[in-house]
């Protein structure tokens, strides 16, 4: 098992009903690694993420996902983040009547296969909290309910520092931040992040990756990763965007 | 379904014998003879004709199985009693009365609080019963009322005086353990500007038996009261309740009804908002399982100006259990500035549970501040629940989660931390026994 990579995804197929968004899509994440992968609208960023972490809507139409050598898309969604994988949803969904503290001691005691002691758990939230800079009054309010833009990434960030993934996978977790609250979410993904763990950002621009820095950039189009480069690739999306991609992609197919 | 043939019960006897055991004054004698003969004449609720009983069809309910005013069960209650009644939880010295069907097996009241029988009551608190018992739920209102103050027992007034503020809530629980009909009645009459919180905490044995329950509330000018209701009743209870309350002008009405119990609980909650200024919070929280029927009958009437409703009943339905919400909201020609709001949310749990939900809005004024109402019924969210589960929680879990999230929306508006960790525990319980 240590000599498996941390995440194999080979040759990719997955939709939504009939209509297939990822076309063979390979990538390898190894701990230690910062992957991003950037695309324009619809090239299946989303999709991606919600197949990792296992969404019923999706349907995998071939290929095959290993996490720590072993098959992820045969485990259930709960059993994927007991292996170590972890998404950031980029619309997490509010869920009213159940407190972040409830929440977040319910998830870890699943993880664990019993009870943690309620004084270890107090001082982990708190610490974390602590280092996301986020008042304790936030642990009582309901899970992402009434939550602004900027509540919802630094809520999705405490859940990743409490559950401490070897894998966190991040949807977009740029979008609908203001400068300062990237700032701010950026810092805690960098606390957070340690030689055991991979991270895969998904996302659309690159000022995320101002803060986060990849060593590894892909890009997708069209449900297939069409280049892959160092940080000097984001930067260079950035200048010229997207269509140069889509339009080598479309000459292909012609 | 063939309409029943109208039953003839001998009330006016069996009530006569029940009022003599009582001891009733000549007000409640009056009052009782009223009543046995509106139950003999009078028939049962059509479902087709009245629109609160559209979703219970009583027309095969055999009334003259049930034998009103049961055995006597006197005698104190043991040492250990709170425990048995899982009410250790209760701050001591606060007021708790217990009856054991029907008959009183512990009172303990708390300074400023005056429970009392309401055929043993003396002095002023006996001219208060003979001229409030029966004035806000009056016999004629449907058979089951007339019944109930035919064959009334144990019936309590709880009468705060002016300007006290009870600190911890009054609990009076009433167990029924015999197969019976049983028709426990709760007048709550305070005075201007008090304070109280009445958590009425029935239960019964697996027993079948036949519930009529009545309140009455009256609060003063100023004064705040919360009536909670707890229904623990065993499978075999059918129960047919009214609550009503007369509002003071400022005065504040909070109703909570938590049902877990009973094989029909058909629940009739009216909050007549006379008084200038006065408002209600009527709160309703249901889990049903198996063949339960919860069905709530609600009433905001705004009769006075500057009064404000709010209402929020939810449930929670497994197996083949159903629940029902009918709710009108009415705003009177006299009821300027008013201000309404009825919500009623249904969760699914299974594909034979069922919902039927019509919250009405009848507007008489144009001068009004707010007059909505919503309704949602459905199952589980799948988003959320593929929120929880990619945390970790497994499926099962991540739905009791939901439904208990789904519930606590109520419960959160419970002040009282006790309270309302029981009340949670209750839900908890009943979720925990559905699941498995």
């Amino acid at each position: 098992m240590s000599n498996s990579p941390l995440l194999e995804i080979k040759d990719l197929h997955a939709g939504i009903g009939d209509k297939e968004i990822l076309k063979g899509l390979s990538l390898t994440v190894d701990k230690n690694e910062v992957h991003a992968i950037m695309g324009p609208n619809g090239s299946g960023k989303s999709t991606l993420a919600n197949v990792l972490a296992g969404h019923p809507g999706y349907k995998v139409t071939g290929g095959e996902v290993l996490f720590h050598g072993k098959s992820l898309l045969a485990m259930k969604p709960d059993e994927r983040a007991h292996a170590g994988l972890f998404l950031a949803f980029q619309y997490p969904v509010a869920v009213p009547g159940v407190t972040m503290v409830n929440f977040l001691r319910q998830a870890l005691n699943a993880k664990h296969g019993g009870e943690m002691p309620i004084r270890e758990f107090r001082e982990k939230l708190f610490s974390k909290m602590g280092l996301l800079k986020m008042d304790q009054e936030f642990a009582r309010r309901y899970v992402n309910d009434g939550f602004s833009g900027g509540e919802k990434k630094r809520a999705e960030m405490l859940q990743m520092a409490m559950l401490e993934p070897s894998l966190a996978v991040l949807d977009e977790t740029d979008s609908g931040l203001d400068i300062d609250a990237l700032r701010t979410v950026a810092e805690g993904v960098n606390a957070l992040m340690n030689p055991e763990m991979g991270l895969l950002l998904i996302t659309h621009y690159q000022r995320l990756l101002n803060y986060i820095k990849p060593q590894f950039v892909h890009v997708l189009i069209d449900g297939r990763i069409v280049r892959s480069g160092g940080a000097e690739l984001a930067e260079e999306l950035e200048r010229t965007g997207y269509e140069e991609e889509e339009a080598l992609v479309a000459g292909g197919k012609a | 379904m063939t309409v029943a043939t109208e039953q003839k019960l001998p009330v006016v006897a069996l009530s006569k014998a029940i009022g003599a055991a009582e001891g009733d004054r000549p007000a409640t004698a009056q009052l009782r003879s009223k009543a046995a003969l509106l139950a003999e004449a009078m028939r049962l609720p059509d479902s087709y004709q009245e629109r609160p009983w559209k979703y219970a069809d009583v027309s095969g309910l055999d009334l003259a199985a049930y034998q009103p005013g049961a055995a006597a069960n006197r005698g104190d209650e043991p040492e250990s009693f709170r425990e048995r009644y899982n009410l250790e939880h209760l701050a001591a010295g606060s007021t708790l009365v217990i009856q054991k069907n029907g008959d009183c097996t512990y009172s303990e009241a708390s300074p400023g609080v005056t429970v009392v029988e309401v055929a043993k009551a003396t002095g002023e608190e006996a001219a208060t019963i003979d001229a409030k018992l029966g004035s806000v739920v009056p016999p004629e209102r449907s058979k089951f009322t007339a019944l109930h103050y035919a064959y009334m027992r144990g019936g309590l007034l709880v009468d705060i005086a002016a300007n006290v503020e009870v600190p911890e809530p009054v609990r009076i629980v009433r167990e029924l353990q015999v197969g019976q009909l049983a028709a426990p009645h709760t007048l709550i009459v305070t005075g201007a500007n008090s304070r109280v919180h009445v958590v009425e905490d029935f239960r019964s044995s697996e027993a079948d038996i036949l519930a009529l329950p009545v309140a009455e509330i009256l609060p003063g000018h100023g004064a705040t009261v919360r009536y909670t209701v707890l229904h623990r009743w065993g499978s075999n209870t059918r129960v047919f309740s009214e609550g009503q309350l007369l509002s003071g002008p400022d005065s504040t009405f909070v109703s909570t009804n938590l049902v877990v119990g009973g094989r029909l609980v058909k629940g009739h909650v009216e909050s007549s908002l006379t008084g200038r200024g006065s408002s209600s919070e009527l709160f309703g929280v249901f889990v049903g399982d198996h063949d339960q029927q919860i069905d709530f009958y609600t009433l905001q009437d705004h009769i006075g100006a500057d009064t404000r409703s709010d209402l929020l009943y939810k449930s929670a339905l497994a197996d083949q259990a159903r629940s029902a919400y009918y709710g009108l909201t009415r705003v009177g020609l006299e009821a300027r500035n008013a201000d309404a709001f009825q919500q009623d949310h249904n969760l699914l749990l299974s594909p034979e549970a069922r919902a039927d939900s019509d919250p009405v809005l009848e507007i008489l004024t144009n001068d009004i501040i707010r007059c909505n109402h919503g309704a949602t019924t459905g199952p589980v969210d799948d988003e959320q629940l593929f929120y929880l589960e990619s945390r970790g929680v497994p499926r099962k879990q991540a739905e009791a989660m939901l439904v208990r999230g789904f519930l606590n929306e109520v419960l959160a508006r419970v002040p009282q931390q006790a309270l309302r960790d029981e009340m949670e525990q209750i839900i908890d319980e009943k979720l925990a026994a559905v699941s498995s």
